[in-house]
């Protein structure tokens, strides 16, 4: 499709950019020369609203919008970001960052700039502006009624929404512009429950790049129930022993594992820095052959799809181990270049205040051969992780965590007793090796996961089949 | 449209825009309402491997508005102050508030609480560092480099420099305004060395301060990161076990200043706090004295208000290991029909102990020495914990094997009384001024 002019795109239109504008920044910013540049024009709106102690008493909006620019010289960046979108406000900004080049910089040839289409992946019309707050608010009340119905002793019910669209534009110094529109919202809901003078706490949330409609009777019905069960086990949950163990990771959720263990070290920056401990692993054979692991930046509505990444890269499907051979890394443009490789759409940014790096979108692992069954009865004593709050990893040394908020206990191939609250220590490359067997139970997970990298939170999601991992260390006590 | 912060006018004139701000947002039919207007920039240095590799630029202004309509509540905030947007903006906040459900407990502070901000000078303003100089940060970002390059085995270093300056200025419909503002700086080196196979340690280390002396010699931070990484080599995990547990400064505040959470006015009220009916009980060692010292001078969360205008106090946390205070703005005040104290902690200071780190180490036969943290999570429920660790092991009074791959956990309730010893060392480049503690008899998981 022959490149179109910005006329036709109503965002460029309403932000009051047209071809002659766009052009003449891209020129401030390169006017140093440049490999290249790029705007990124953002407006963001968001609503969220509360409801505690059965009264939705709060409410707050917040609109965010400015053009962050870029101006990229081999593996230097120059960035400034303007909040207003006035031609003098933007080509000072351009300025700025264009003073990293010096003298010696290739020059940038112009490009004639015309508006690209891209696949969407998810609903890009103005979906929230259209939704009366009215209309949620019943969302709300019903979460909080069904949880209390569902266990008297439940005492009390926090619900937060939170809804928004996102609308960006992109203009690239190769002539390439891209706009999209990413809507997102979100419910969570805390609940807390007192049983003999004891209480517990336990969370819930299902998130969307989606409408309304995606809230349905039957979701939040289910998002209540399993929050409502899961904090009423606690009650009979303890602390596992501690040290070295097998670790079942349930289907779903645990998809944290590979985000923190391979996910984080295969984004190209830490590679091209020489910083990951998968820097040189390329090729080789990373875990078991059973093991495929993808990230996905274009399965519909997922939290983390996008139609085109923050950079201006069409979004896909790449895969990052295949049948256990460590495939690809995620680049950028800037690693891209230096590998010699396309980008793999996953440049993301958390907004025009940011300047953009390799993230991922939706990780996860594609089905094993074993049953779910097999998998418990092959451990002797051991634990399922079954939902987590957060993980992390130090991306060269490969040590990885995440906090177990549920599990089970294993004995003698037989699921024994409920646990809680543990934190769990791994290295990647080891844990890889470390699968011993995988499930053909493999689903995604609903709730709202933020990734978060150099100050960075990006929307992401994440799932993978039920998976038995040799030994890692569980957090735990040996009570005297 | 954007004012000079630098300049103590800038401060008065953004005063000035919350007041007519204030004006429009009683105009449209809101009963009561508080402003805020803010504005910041700063600009930040990245340095790697000899060369340059970031520069940013940042300037920031938004207008933040809580409203009260009706005996509703809402609050919104925005970029976008041109005053037609600004117009409609507060329009549709105001309907969108009209909407909700009325909760009584929805006020502003009394204004008797507005009163008595400290007249003494908090220092939070270093000149030097609104414009700091391109070619000193380059110069300090430099020498920072070669000296966290001193090492044949690093791979890669990183080294940051941030200054920024910003302000703000609040108002209030009943009567409170306020301005303040401040400037900061951070700086941070990253190191990565190679290990045996494809073990790449990294370790990093900072400084951060109001003022540009606060930071002391930047070389130094880079040496600090250089020496932490290369001490990381050849680390692996030790076996499960009770044992004394030393925190070093910089580990303590994470540890501790998460109780905060369990001591705010919506955890209690929500009854998610596993302290919710501690308050003048001992939870701690004797030794444990945390105050919250709002008026420290060139402090990072200095302030002579709170974020509702309520005038600050310096405040004892926990006194000898008793409980003295929850942290309860105005709302969940109402809500539980207390006085309200302040919304949340400003810096935290320890009372010090007369032993320093190496001092302290030397009195333990047997222990773990933890440097850092490696992910977890706290339960303010319950008060249960469990967090990767990273650190040496300490054997006859000497720092040994360093360790990683390990946990510790717990439940906070426990660990506080078993504090046996406190520093006389506290991190001078947080709000957390937490010295070195040690704790008895503590649960480590491992191999």
């Amino acid at each position: 499709m022959p490149p179109t002019s910005l006329a036709t795109e109503p965002f460029a239109s309403w932000l009051g950019l047209d071809d002659v504008l766009i052009q003449s920044v891209l020129s401030e910013a390169t006017s140093r020369g440049a490999d290249f540049a790029d705007l990124y024009f953002e407006h963001s709106r968001s609503t969220s609203i509360s409801l505690e102690d059965g009264i939705i008493s709060s409410a707050a909006t917040s609109v965010d919008q400015g053009v962050g620019i870029r101006v990229v010289v081999g593996e230097q960046t120059g960035y400034a970001y303007s909040e207003s979108l006035t031609l003098d406000a933007m080509r000072q900004a351009a300025r700025t960052a264009a003073a990293i080049a010096t003298g010696s910089t290739p020059k940038v040839k112009p490009q004639a700039i015309g508006l690209k289409s891209h696949p969407d992946y998810y609903e890009t019309g103005p979906i929230w502006e259209r939704v009366a707050v009215e209309e949620k608010l019943p969302l709300l009340s019903k979460v909080e009624t069904l949880c209390k119905q569902l266990d008297p002793a439940v005492q009390k019910v926090s619900v937060s929404w939170v809804d928004g669209d996102e609308r960006v534009l992109i203009a690239t110094s190769e002539g390439a512009v891209y706009s999209d529109r990413r809507p997102m919202a979100g419910l969570r809901l805390g609940v807390t429950a007192v049983k003999d003078g004891e209480r517990q706490t336990n969370h819930g949330s299902l998130y969307r790049r989606a409408g309304i409609e995606h809230f349905t009777d039957e979701r939040l019905t289910k998002l209540c129930k399993e929050t409502v069960e899961r904090t009423m086990v606690l009650f009979e949950s303890r602390m596992p022993p501690a040290g070295e163990m097998p670790v079942i990771l349930a289907a779903g959720a645990s998809g944290i594992l590979l985000h923190e263990a391979i996910g984080h070290g295969l984004e190209a920056d830490f590679n091209r820095k020489g910083i990951s401990i998968y820097a040189d692993m390329i090729g080789r054979k990373v875990a078991p052959e059973f093991v495929t692991v993808v990230d996905d930046g274009t399965i519909d509505e997922e939290r983390g799809a996008v139609n085109v990444d923050d950079e201006g890269s069409p979004t896909e499907r790449t895969t990052l181990i295949e049948n256990g051979v460590l495939k690809s890394f995620m680049h950028d443009k800037i690693s891209a270049k230096q590998y010699g490789v396309a980008p793999t759409g996953s440049g993301r940014r958390e907004s025009f205040r940011h300047t953009p790096m390799p993230r991922m979108r939706c990780t996860f692992m594609e089905d094993g051969p074993h049953t779910y069954d097999e998998i418990v009865a092959a451990v002797d004593h051991g634990i399922v992780a079954e939902t987590f709050l957060n993980g992390q990893v130090q991306i060269g040394a490969g040590d990885f965590t995440f906090f177990v908020k549920n599990g089970w206990l294993i004995e003698n191939g037989k699921i024994t007793a409920p646990i809680r609250n543990v934190n769990i220590i791994g290295n990647g490359p080891e844990a890889l090796r470390d699968i011993v067997m995988a499930a053909d139970d493999a689903k995604l997970d609903t709730g709202g996961w933020t990734c978060g990298k150099e100050g960075q939170g990006v929307p992401v999601s994440q799932g993978q089949p039920s998976v038995l991992v040799k030994k890692l260390v569980v957090g735990g006590e040996d009570r005297a | 449209m954007t004012t000079d912060v630098a300049t103590a006018g800038g401060t008065e004139l953004l005063l000035d825009e919350a007041r007519r701000a204030l004006e429009i947002a009683k105009r449209l039919g809101a009963d009561d309402a508080a402003i805020r207007v803010a504005e910041g920039r700063s600009t930040e240095f990245v340095y790697r491997d000899a060369a340059l590799e970031k520069v940013q630029d940042s300037a920031t202004k938004v207008l933040g508005v809580s409203l009260y309509v009706d005996g509703r509540y809402s609050n919104h905030q925005s970029n976008d102050l041109r005053p037609e947007s600004l117009e409609s903006f507060l329009t549709d906040a105001i309907a969108l508030t009209r909407a909700l459900e009325p909760d009584p407990h929805r006020k502003l502070p009394d204004p008797a609480l507005y009163e008595g901000r400290t007249e003494e000078d908090l220092d939070l303003w270093d000149p030097t560092l609104v414009d700091l100089d391109r070619d000193t940060a380059l110069e300090w970002l430099s020498a920072m480099d070669k000296a966290a390059h001193e090492d044949e085995t690093v791979i890669s270093s990183a080294s940051q420099l941030a200054v920024s300056h910003s302000a703000m200025a609040r108002v209030s419909s009943n009567g409170f305004e306020g301005t303040r503002r401040g400037t900061s700086i951070t700086a941070f080196t990253e190191v990565t060395v190679q290990d045996e196979g494809d073990k790449r340690p990294e370790a990093y280390a900072w400084a951060a301060g109001r003022h540009a002396s606060d930071l002391g010699d930047p070389v130094d931070i880079a040496r600090r990161a250089l020496r932490r990484a290369v001490s990381r080599k050849g680390s692996r995990k030790g076996p499960s076990t009770r044992t004394k547990m030393v925190l070093h400064r910089e580990a303590g505040g994470p540890l501790i200043g998460r109780i905060c959470g369990a001591l705010s006015g919506g955890a209690i009220q929500q009854e998610r706090s596993f302290l919710q009916d501690h308050l003048d009980k001992q939870i701690a060692s004797p030794l444990l004295t945390i105050t919250d010292e709002p008026w420290l001078t060139g402090g990072l969360a200095s302030r002579d208000f709170d974020n509702e205008g309520i005038a600050t106090k310096p405040r004892a946390v926990i006194e000898n290991g008793v409980l003295k205070t929850f942290f309860v703005g105005t709302y969940y005040a109402n809500k539980l029909g207390w006085d309200p104290t302040t919304g949340g902690p400003s810096n935290l200071v320890y009372a010090l102990g007369d032993k320093d780190e190496d001092q302290l180490i030397a009195d333990i036969d047997e222990g773990i020495f933890v440097t850092g943290w490696a992910g977890g999570n706290a339960d303010m429920t319950t008060g249960d914990f469990s967090f990767g660790i990273r650190g040496f092991r300490i054997q006859d009074g000497k720092i040994t094997d360093p360790v990683s791959e390990m946990n510790v956990t717990g439940a906070y309730l426990d660990l506080l009384p078993r504090l046996s010893a406190v520093g006389n060392d506290p991190f001078p480049w947080s709000s957390m001024r937490t010295p070195t503690l040690v704790f008895d008899d503590v649960q480590f998981s491992g191999s």
